[in-house]
């Protein structure tokens, strides 16, 4: 891991072992669901699941006692993925959206789908619609809402894990979010919701 | 929330700072005070009301139905690699 210029640790193996246990692996169920979400494919996410894992554990003395375990181990994550899955999937990794950070005018604006598609309307998702959305977004859109959304990770976090600025962060969001609601709203007129 | 809608405004003068508010708001990144003025503002603006309730349930949502737990086998494999790897 090129990790920053924190010092190493010197950990014990029963410290290394402790931390594993308790705060790496409190977090399995939430780095199983990002490799998921990243891969679309539950074979891929176990296998990069264990390589994260086992990674997070050789590399444990580049991880500081008390600080956010959770992004640590997501950062590792996302970065195995790319370096190991991505170039494996098919998934083109182009990205037709400009990075700009204050585009929340104009057009963008305009073009807000809400007025045809209201909670109600959302309400009745009972099933994988809202799933089935978020996956057919781009993995780099994909994964801000995962990061936001899903695992609640605040937006200096998430520029670290995903090594972008923070303004990138919040311009990336408001377009996937966007989308989201792109791919909702013709699920929406799918179940009947015409104008709803 | 007071939602006497008919007396609240249709129209928002300020579409693309209220969007961008919005965000921070759900985010919990806004500031004490951008959270009061944002309050005080869809209290009586209606499209802004609306989308704010709207991303709020989406947000929700996607917790909601978008989580997933991790293999017990997979857990388990994971934890019996590292022991190896310790006993080394």
């Amino acid at each position: 891991m090129e990790e920053e210029e924190l010092p190493k640790q010197h950990y014990s193996e029963t410290e290394k072992l402790n931390i594993f246990n308790h705060e790496f692996m409190p977090h399995v169920n939430a780095m199983y669901n990002f490799g998921y979400r990243l891969t679309l494919d539950s074979d891929d996410a176990k296998d990069l699941l264990q390589d994260t894992y086992l990674k997070a554990f050789r590399f444990i003395d580049s991880f500081q006692q008390g600080t956010n375990a959770k992004a640590w181990l997501f950062r590792i994550l996302k970065n195995s993925f790319i370096n190991d899955y991505r170039k494996k999937t098919k998934e083109p990794s182009k990205v037709d959206y400009q990075e700009v950070e204050s585009y929340y005018n104009s057009e963008d604006v305009d073009r807000q789908i809400t007025p045809d598609l209201r909670v109600e309307a959302l309400k009745d998702m009972i099933g994988d619609e809202i799933s089935n959305a978020l996956n057919a977004l781009d993995v780099d859109f994909r994964t801000v809402i995962i990061l936001c959304d899903l695992e609640g990770f605040k937006y200096d976090e998430m520029a670290k894990i995903l090594d972008i600025p923070i303004g990138t962060v919040r311009s990336r969001l408001h377009r996937a979010r966007n989308l989201l609601k792109e791919k909702l709203s013709e699920y929406a007129k799918e179940m009947g919701y015409n104008n709803a | 929330m007071s939602t006497d809608q008919n007396n609240m405004k249709t129209d928002c003068a300020n579409k693309g700072n209220c969007l961008e508010m919005l965000q921070l708001i759900l985010d919990g990144e806004a500031t004490p005070e951008q959270k009061a003025n944002f309050k005080s503002h869809i209290d009586e603006c209606l499209p802004c009301f609306k989308h704010y309730h709207f991303d709020q349930a989406i947000k929700e949502l996607l917790k909601l139905k978008c989580s997933s737990q991790a293999p017990a086998d997979l857990i388990e494999s994971i934890r019996s690699k590292i022991k190896e790897n310790t006993i080394s």
